[in-house]
């Protein structure tokens, strides 16, 4: 028997009402009484313990798993405020668990990274484990530890693929929903084990412009001096602006404008939004930049964006050997729902028609996206990405 | 030793061409490493050349992009606009009219914050009707504290904006609200209470433009215009309630009046019918005690007593005919009486009407024409109730009309009816009497009745008898141009 599922979709005001609302429409889609788990996203102002509560009340103790994001997803369109509810029921030998971690500035990612592994791995001795999902807090500095520290307890090969969570642009707190809860400056994930397909296409569109440029310091996230001259430079240099006139324009520029870091063997270069200038000159990125790598400043286009959709939708293809899909997942940058602007449906129609209209789809919109690089130079291990649409295709 | 010379001689040689070779390499090496040098050099201007022009890429492509973004931006706006007119425009409910704002098409314009107020006269004071984004307790006491701001708003008609304030009356107004910028554009409606509609942005990255304020200053309009829609409609609605509740109040003291008319008139007609029965009796005791004096069967009269009894007799006659006509009217009104309807010869009835006022018509002289075509002579009447109809109209008729006049009787088939017109050449009825001659002893105010005594219940009871064959009657005249009386019977055909 094939996994069972159904998504619900509210619109509601009122925040009780649209959990009501959407739960419900979710469980009559699903066809089943038994429910495994709940995958909830909500604009902010859906973002409410109560919402949980309700939901959990509504379907009994089952596992509740999600985010904030700018906007949600489905094969209904793009909904920038409301909620949206998939609920799993899982046949025999499909196998799942879900872990939070919570106050992650009071320990290092990579340490909160293992708590998560840790925690996911529990009640999985024994049985096959297939791929990792995991959310996190938007607004973390640094995710790529995260990473890191999930795959030192999961294996550095393990298929793990995931979103940092948003918010309505404004920056300031982005949420985690776990079971009745809703945390911030928290990791959420799910482990899914037994008799699972996937198929995961990971892609920005983003090309290189200008001449190769070398990080000569750096540390984690921070980026010191580029070719020997404070990084700042490569930005001042291109744009014609100075630190003040950079930060002016900083959610603009960094949207747009990101770095790319060459990685040998990969198609794409691994995009790094600056999340941040320091005085010194220092760019503050989302994720880490190795020291001594090769950067170029990246640049995007709408046609370029919605190629690199198409192109992700096929590797999904690929990687599923084209059998049919029981669900997709979508995390898309908020970057690319900029820039897009009013093509942003265009890309989930690309991704529609590529995969299948009716195959049930749920997607975010990210402040980062998690997934293995496909070179076999990387073994598979997950980075921390900006700008890309990450699909992953399920048949179970 | 030559030996040894011969060696040194051919190691100098070779030493020599050695050298030379390796000085030819090296100088070689040397030029191929200048060229490469100049090679790399040229690369390197190329690449230097080709980041210059990424540079000139990215800028322009930052100028492009954010074009594309404002259009993008003012694209998404005017369809947020159109929404937004939409909704508000499809409802005349004054009260639904805020509520159709909805905050996805406010953000869309870029705000995500909202609030409205409308100035109350009465109270002095704004009052809220829409509040997106804001505490709304908060919200009414901030905005009244400063009224006078808004008021002079409202009285300039001008939208204002973060942009267009001065600096101090700006961050006063962010830091009121807790917002980054804002646009307040009045809402005028030509009648009623004026307000004012505030958006608002927490986000620093937005810049407002004059095409905001714009935007917001139609949509304000939008809402004006939607008030007085709404209001206009409240008030003709109003009115038009008004008028049914009036027109209902009315109904039902026109019903009660009616009612308390219809018990009147039975109490008159039952009034009218007891009397006359009473009346009957002594009469008929008094005619025939006079007829028994008259014959003479108790004496001889001496002539002044004769005379004195033929005007008893007389009066008697008259009561007799005024008690009748009083209880036939009483009986048709009560629908006690009932029209035994029969085939019969129209020509006939009116023959025998015509017959007994023969003497009449002689002593006066006057012509009487008798038209009855074969086609409207059949008619399905009571016989001796249209003979009284004929009887009374004829005899109104030789009345009126002075000797050597003229009286006609036409009848003629209308559809399935039969039409009789009874013209005279009389001295006619005044247009305003028309009507009232049917009405119970009314009597017309000429000469003629002045001198003929008569009831004033002939006509009323005519047209009770010809109501009671479903049919009708009609007079038309003037003064000095006679009369004709019209009335329609059902044919038998």
């Amino acid at each position: 028997m094939a996994i069972q599922l159904g998504i619900g979709i509210s619109t509601d005001k009122n925040y009780i009402a649209a959990a009501k609302e959407a739960a419900s429409q979710a469980a009559i889609n699903t066809h089943s009484t038994k429910i495994d788990l709940a995958l909830v996203y909500g604009s902010i102002e859906f973002s409410h313990p109560g919402v949980l509560k309700t939901i959990s009340s509504l379907l009994g103790p089952t596992h509740i798993i999600g985010c904030s994001t700018l906007a949600f997803i489905s094969n209904q369109g793009i909904f920038k405020h409301g909620l949206a509810v998939m609920l799993f029921s899982l046949p025999e030998g499909v196998f799942l668990n879900t872990a939070c971690v919570q106050d992650i500035s009071k320990k290092s990612t990579v340490n909160a990274g293992e708590e998560l592994g840790k925690k996911l791995l529990y009640g999985f001795r024994g049985v096959r484990r297939d791929l990792g999902v995991m959310f996190s807090d938007g607004l973390i500095q640094d995710g790529s530890g995260l990473i890191t520290g999930c795959q030192e307890k999961l294996g550095i090969s393990f298929p793990l693929a995931g979103a940092s969570a948003s918010d309505n642009l404004s920056f300031k707190k982005t949420y985690l929903y776990y079971n009745q809860e809703i945390f911030s400056d928290a990791a959420c994930g799910m482990l899914w084990g037994g008799k699972l397909n996937f198929g995961l296409g990971i892609k920005h569109g983003w090309k290189p412009l200008g001449k190769p440029r070398r990080v000569t310091k750096a540390k984690d996230n921070m980026v010191n001096e580029i070719d020997g001259l404070p990084a700042v430079k490569i930005y001042e240099e291109y744009f014609a602006k100075d630190i003040a006139g950079l930060r002016k324009d900083l959610k603009h520029i960094s949207i747009f404008y990101p770095i790319g870091i060459y990685l040998p063997g990969e198609e794409e270069y691994l995009l790094r939004n600056i999340s941040s200038i320091k005085e010194d000159g220092s760019l503050v990125f989302q994720g880490s930049v190795p020291q001594d790598c090769q950067i170029r400043l990246m640049i995007g286009t709408k046609e370029s964006c919605l190629a690199a959709t198409e192109q992700a939708a096929q590797e999904v293809k690929k990687g599923t050997q084209g059998r049919p899909l029981n669900f997709i997942f979508v995390f898309e940058s908020v970057s690319r729902y900029l820039l897009l602007g009013r093509q942003a449906k265009q890309e989930l129609e690309i991704i529609k028609t590529q995969l299948g209209a009716d195959v049930p789809l749920i997607g975010i919109y990210t402040y980062g996206e998690q997934a293995p690089l496909r070179s076999i130079n990387y073994r598979g291990k997950t980075y921390f990405h900006n700008q890309t649409v990450t699909i992953l295709g399920v048949n179970a | 030793m030559v030996n040894n010379e011969y060696l040194i001689n051919t190691l100098g040689f070779v030493s020599m061409v050695i050298i030379i070779s390796l000085a030819t390499v090296i100088a070689w090496k040397m030029q191929r490493l200048r060229q490469l040098q100049s090679v790399i050099d040229k690369l390197r201007k190329s690449l230097d050349e080709m980041d210059e022009q990424a540079k000139l890429i990215v800028r322009t492509d930052m100028e492009l992009n954010k074009t594309q973004e404002e259009l993008d931006k003012k694209v998404t706006s005017l369809y947020a606009l159109q929404g937004l007119s939409r909704a508000i425009s499809t409802t005349l409910e004054e009260g639904q009219i805020f509520k159709r704002i909805d905050a996805g098409y406010l953000e869309d314009i870029g705000f995500e914050k909202a609030f409205a107020f409308l100035w109350n006269e009465r109270g002095k004071k704004f009052l809220p009707c829409l509040n997106i984004g804001f505490e709304e307790e908060a919200l009414e006491s901030a905005v009244n504290l400063g009224q006078e701001s808004y008021i002079n708003l409202i009285a300039n008609e001008k939208t204002l904006s973060s942009i267009s304030m001065d600096k101090l009356s700006r961050d006063k107004t962010n830091q009121s609200y807790k917002i980054n910028s804002f646009v307040i554009a009045p809402i005028l409606p030509k009648e009623g209470d004026k307000g004012f509609l505030f958006v608002a942005t927490e986000n620093a990255d937005t810049l407002i433009t004059e095409g905001d304020e714009e935007l917001l200053t139609i949509l304000a309009n939008q809402l004006g215009q939607a008030l007085e829609n709404a209001r206009l409609f409240e008030k003709t609605w109003r009115a038009q309630q008004g008028l049914e509740d009036r027109v209902k109040e009315r109904t039902h003291e026109l019903t009660l009046a009616l009612e308390e008319v219809k018990k009147v008139s039975k109490r008159k007609t039952d009034f009218i019918s007891s009397v006359s029965h009473e009346l009957r009796t002594p009469l008929t005791s008094i005619k025939g005690y006079a007829s028994i004096l008259l014959a003479g069967k108790l004496g001889k009269l001496e002539p002044q007593a004769q005379e004195r009894l033929d005007k008893i007799n007389r009066h008697s006659d008259e009561l007799v005919h005024l008690v009748n006509d009083l209880l036939d009217i009483s009986r048709i009104e009560a629908g006690k009486m009932i029209m035994k309807q029969e085939q019969q010869n129209l020509k006939n009835i009116a023959g025998q009407a015509v017959d007994l006022l023969s003497g009449q018509l002689k002593e006066k002289l006057i012509e009487l024409t008798l038209d009855i075509p074969a086609d409207a002579d059949r008619v399905f009447v009571d016989q001796s109730q249209i003979e009284r109809v004929f009887i009374n109209i004829i005899g109104n008729a030789i009345k009126f009309t002075p000797q050597k006049g003229k009286i006609t009787i036409r009848a003629r088939k209308v559809d399935n009816a039969a039409q009789v017109d009874i013209a005279d050449t009389g001295c006619g009825i005044p247009p305003e009497a028309q009507e009232a001659i049917f009405e119970e002893f009314y009597r017309v105010d000429n000469p003629i009745n002045q001198q003929v005594r008569g009831t004033g219940l002939g006509l009323t009871l005519v047209k009770y008898i010809i109501e009671a064959h479903k049919g009708k009657i009609w007079v038309k005249s003037g003064p000095g141009q006679g009369s004709t009386f019209s009335f329609i019977l059902p044919s038998s055909s």
